[in-house]
């Protein structure tokens, strides 16, 4: 098919849907819809995933991302009643300069990434890097320190969370 | 490497003290434990080796050790200033949690050989201090500060990352000494994308130490902050992103550093010119100590600009690191004190020579120092960084710099003079617990003993 493999075509539409999907999240309107768009997003990107044989990852992606992170927006979103065109609008000359410096990151990205085809890749992917097998061993192995002290990133975000929300006793 | 496992078992156990009812013994407890690890720490500088743990993740050199001594000093100096700030509050033990927790963060960052750590590091130290500054929960100037504060660092770890991973597409490594080799090897076909990592990386940096045009969420997180918070955040997550910055850029992009000199010059004449001219400007004192702590990181950055692997830029950003974190404490010490019936503007320090002479005596060799007056620490503390700048290209900065602390002396007079000249309106003598009071006098006895003997502290890595 136009001399390209079924990888390649599956890429590219993935990619193509993805982008579509997290254009959607910015420009639709109503804040529900957003959050619709943002999981079929994560679909996406973890059908990317799987595409580079980490199925472990797939799974947490939509497990963790779509799953429980974006129901717990849904429910913020009801519980505070935002699903109204309730969001003001900016000035012109805001939204003039926002994409202006937005379009400029845009350009030096792209351009960034602009000729990356004829460079040789510096190590040789390891094709089942992504199995749960290997993916223990490299966690329990090389990067053990940062696995364990993520614990305390997670510790205190929970106390923090749990600081904000309690009521003072007076 | 003790040191951290220390403190992350206190703040571990500081959540305990609720429950096993230890709540009045946790102070003693916490500040006996950053002494041991402070003691641990500096063993480990007498043993002389770079000793790197678990897989080069993270590694306490010499630079390290003395960073991390840093930070653990201003903790100490910080806990007794905090002794009995948060007994009012019902989250005692979660305020001591939470401020263990970003410390750990800070060390991390001292230390760090690996992108992994950078990041994790970053968010550990950064977490905690979004809550701490809408601790104040009633305040809502204090919600504001928090909430701004979590969603612009929430931005700068997006850039962070971002950058890491271009990073890593182009080596193919997370190991700061391995991506150094690789840049070494390739150096003429790095592809393009690599240097917008650099460069991606380089902001998230700069907005942790606030440096000119990522400045913005500053003075108003400083302000709505609960002041010991901001004391906190201007000292200790300070020195942490500075060593930080330093660490990865003079070693890791060292060899690259025309990519990121010239867009680092414009943001530290940026930053001295903005912040200066801004807290000439500010009546909050707070605010005003917010746009200072922004030129002081445009200072620090000249010496990661002249990046000249040598020990004199390690001496001189050591040394600013002190001279700047003990200045700090003191100023915002007595700003605490002095501002406890509400009043956060210069005219709450009129009439202080009057009320405690000897407080007033400490906030001006405070304010002396920070502006970078002889006999003061600041004096010398600017003068070696100016030395590093000399045989660069960029000595056009020091002019700059000299016109901007001219600027920076005229605020910071203006205490003094409202210390000295002005009139109170209440003659109440200015009550300080002895706690606060201890801290206040020792730093200032530190701010003139290493600015009289700056060869203490200047000269600590020829050992």
């Amino acid at each position: 098919m136009l001399g390209y493999t079924i990888t390649q075509w599956l890429f590219g539409i993935i990619s193509f849907l993805s982008i579509m999907f997290a254009l959607m999240v910015v420009f639709t309107r109503n804040p529900i819809n957003s959050v619709l768009y943002l999981v079929l997003t994560f679909f996406c990107i973890a059908a990317h995933y799987l595409l580079l044989n980490a199925q472990f990852l797939a799974v947490v992606h939509i497990a963790v991302y779509a799953g429980a992170i974006m129901v717990l927006f849904l429910f913020v979103i009801m519980l505070m009643n935002l699903n109204q065109d309730s969001e003001p609008q900016k000035t012109m000359a805001s939204k003039l300069i926002a994409g202006i410096i937005g379009g400029l990151l845009l350009v030096v990205l792209v351009g960034a990434l602009k000729g990356t085809e004829q460079i040789q890749l510096s190590q040789s992917g390891h094709s089942e890097i992504g199995l749960v097998k290997n993916l223990g061993r490299v966690l329990f192995h090389e990067y053990l320190f940062p696995f364990e002290i993520v614990s305390i990133l997670l510790l205190s975000a929970l106390v923090g969370a749990i600081m904000i929300g309690k009521k003072e006793i007076k | 490497m003790k040191g951290l496992l220390i403190i992350s078992g206190l703040g571990i156990l500081a959540m305990l003290a609720e429950i096993f009812k230890f709540k009045k013994l946790l102070l003693p407890i916490v500040l006996l434990g950053i002494i041991a690890a402070f003691a641990l720490n500096f063993l480990e500088w007498q043993t002389r080796l770079d000793i790197s743990y678990f897989d080069n993740m993270i590694s306490f050199d010499k630079l390290a050790i003395a960073f991390s001594g840093i930070i653990l000093l201003t903790a100490f100096f910080w806990f007794i200033l905090a002794n009995n700030y948060f007994d009012k509050s019902s989250s005692l033990v979660d305020h001591f949690a939470l401020v263990l927790f970003a410390l750990v963060g800070a060390l991390m960052l001292t230390a760090f050989k690996n992108m992994t750590t950078l990041f994790l590091g970053i968010e550990i130290m950064s977490i905690p201090l979004y809550v701490l500054a809408a601790s104040k929960k009633e305040d809502l100037k204090s919600n504001e500060a928090g909430f701004k504060y979590l969603i612009m660092g929430s931005f700068a770890s997006g850039f962070l990352l971002f950058g890491i991973a271009l990073i890593y597409g182009a080596c193919g490594t997370f190991d700061i000494m391995k991506m150094r080799m690789f840049i070494e090897h390739n150096a003429t076909q790095l592809p393009l994308f690599f240097y917008v990592g650099v460069v991606l990386i380089l902001i998230a940096l700069l907005f942790k130490v606030s440096a000119a045009p990522f400045h913005f969420w500053a003075p108003d997180v400083y302000e709505g902050s609960p002041t010991l918070i901001t004391a906190l955040m201007s000292t200790i997550v300070k020195t942490a992103a500075f060593a930080a910055i330093f660490r990865l850029f003079s070693i890791g992009f060292g060899s690259i550093s025309e990519v990121w000199t010239s867009a680092l010059a414009l943001i530290i004449a940026a930053s001295l010119i903005i912040a200066n001219f801004s807290a000439a400007m500010q009546s909050n004192v707070k605010r005003m100590l917010a746009f200072s702590s922004i030129s002081h990181a445009g200072f620090m950055l000249m010496v990661i600009l002249a990046n000249i692997r040598t020990n004199i830029s390690l001496d001189a950003i050591i040394y600013y690191s002190l001279a700047y974190s003990i200045g700090s404490i003191s100023a915002f010490g007595i700003l605490y004190n002095v501002s406890r019936k509400g009043n956060e503007d210069i005219s709450a320090f009129n009439g202080l020579s009057k009320n405690n002479p000897l407080i007033a005596l400490c906030m001006t060799l405070a304010m002396f120092s920070l502006a970078g007056i002889p006999i003061t620490a600041g004096f010398f503390a600017k003068y070696f960084v100016f030395t590093t700048l000399i045989g660069t290209p960029y000595k056009w900065l020091l002019i700059l710099a000299i016109i901007t602390s001219a600027v920076g002396a005229y605020y910071y007079f203006k205490i003094v003079i409202a210390m000295y000249f002005n009139k109170s309106e209440d003659d109440a003598p200015l009550i300080i617990e002895n706690s606060n009071k201890f801290v206040i006098i020792i730093s200032t006895f530190l701010i003139l003993a290493i600015g009289i003997f700056p060869s203490f502290v200047s000269e600590i890595f020829k050992f």
